[in-house]
């Protein structure tokens, strides 16, 4: 039979079931991989910023890797490299574990310039308001470093969303993996295609419109 | 040096370094040449065109190139039979328009960060729109472009790799292959897994490859900044 007829509603109709659960893996992985990068990304880029020894350079050495190698490359270490060591994971595993490393590299440097570009009288009035240097960080350097940082860092997460895509090689069930397997069967390639730049879309484009909210919403009082 | 380790550096860097570097030199000229005209379209103050390349901007940029990828090699010979593509070729298309679609949108901002009155005064030279663009404005944006023209570079060096999926014959399938002959029962291959020695050499290309490039561009934002 050839299936020259193109019907979006009924490949979503037919596979609803699949293509939620597949929905839902990929923002279980992403919502993981982001929680994850948000703290790597605060701990390290506060390293950084304040030139903590041996952290700081460690964390330099984590960033120019990550950076400098495909996320594809990373995949196939942790997926295909890491067993001969005898370091398993499952499926599952490597797709947050992967792209949270990978966001957390990108997300340490956004960190680190938003605690960078905090201006040092800032921090001079903690001290001398008799604030510790940990508390002067919570209280100064945090709350405005953290706004100037925002909007790049919800950018990396942008793309470690996109990026969960790439778990269709490690044959993992996120939403690419399970639409072109179910359209494997029933060649509704087209059908198939279009539903998934239809939801990507629908789900970057929902973050960006977060990121420019929070930009108007959080400016700092001074660049307003 | 254990003896299986030649023919295998000899494949990825003989048979699938050309694949990465053909794949990205397509990438980037056909990234630049598309997103500096679109770029400079978008600064136009004509809203149908400016919608549509803003349309084009954010689609290609909010899609997963994996998911383009995907478009271009299987999606585009369902809809035409002509458009049908090998693998490197189909993830240098889908690298074209991710790429065209960030260039596009750096451009128009260099172009637009040209002070108004490089357009009066060269108005008054007697160029027209396009003269005034090609002679004056363009040759001063893309100075400004330079840095994002070169981490553009580095991107495209590595999501290259995209071809790996669809089975073109770059680095990293490359490895991938000499990992499975490796791995497979003698004769056919040594029935021994270097995953990791493998996968390993593979990022190390990269690195190689990219590590050099990063710094130029943050040597360049520097200077030009």
């Amino acid at each position: 039979m050839i299936l020259a007829t193109y019907d979006l509603w009924a490949f979503v109709s037919d596979n609803q079931e699949e293509l939620l659960d597949g929905l839902l893996n990929t923002l279980k992985v992403s919502a993981f991989a982001i929680a994850g990068a948000f703290v790597i990304g605060l701990v390290l880029g506060a390293a950084r910023a304040h030139r903590i020894p041996v952290v700081s350079q460690l964390t330099a050495i984590y960033v120019e890797v990550i950076r400098n190698t495909p996320i594809l490359v990373q995949i196939f270490f942790i997926f295909y490299a890491l067993p001969q060591l005898g370091i398993v994971f499952d499926q599952f595993t490597v797709a947050w574990l992967s792209v949270m490393i990978w966001g957390g590299a990108f997300n340490s440097e956004n960190f680190r310039a938003g605690f960078q570009a905090v201006a040092y009288r800032y921090r001079e009035a903690g001290y001398a308001l008799g604030f510790a240097p940990f508390s002067t960080f919570l209280n100064v350097t945090l709350p405005i470093g953290g706004r100037i940082a925002l909007p790049s860092s919800i950018n990396t997460y942008i793309s470690v969303l996109k990026n969960t895509s790439l778990m269709y090689v490690i044959g993992y069930a996120e939403l690419t993996t399970t639409s072109l397997n179910i359209s494997n069967l029933t060649l509704q390639t087209t059908e198939s295609l279009t539903m998934l730049a239809v939801v990507y879309l629908t789900l970057v484009w929902s973050l960006s419109a977060l990121i420019r909210l929070l930009e108007s919403r959080l400016a700092l009082p001074e660049s307003r | 040096m254990p003896e299986w380790i030649e023919p295998v550096a000899r494949y990825i860097l003989l048979e699938g370094l050309p694949g990465t570097l053909r794949v990205s030199a397509i990438a980037v000229v056909g990234s630049a040449l598309i997103g500096v005209v679109f770029g400079t379209l978008m600064t136009i103050r004509f809203l149908p065109l400016r919608s549509l390349i803003r349309l084009y901007i954010e689609v290609f940029r909010g899609l997963p190139i994996l998911v383009t990828v995907f478009i271009v090699y299987f999606g585009l010979p369902s809809a035409a039979p002509s458009l049908e593509f090998g693998p490197l070729t189909a993830a240098s298309i889908a690298l074209v328009l991710w790429g065209s679609a960030q260039v596009a949108e750096a451009t128009r901002g260099a172009v637009q960060s040209i002070p108004n009155e490089q357009h009066e005064a060269s108005s008054a030279l007697g160029f027209g729109w396009v003269g005034r663009h090609r002679f004056v404005i363009l040759p001063q944006a893309l100075r400004r472009l330079l840095p994002p023209f070169v981490s553009l570079l580095v991107n495209i060096i590595q999501n290259s790799t995209l071809a790996q999926v669809i089975g073109g014959l770059e680095i990293l399938e490359a490895g991938e292959r000499q990992n499975e002959r490796l791995s497979a029962i003698p004769p056919i291959g040594l029935g021994e897994i270097h995953a990791f020695e493998i996968f390993a050499g593979v990022a190390v290309l990269f690195f190689l490859l990219s590590f050099p490039l990063t710094r130029l561009a943050a040597y360049l934002e520097k200077r030009l900044a």
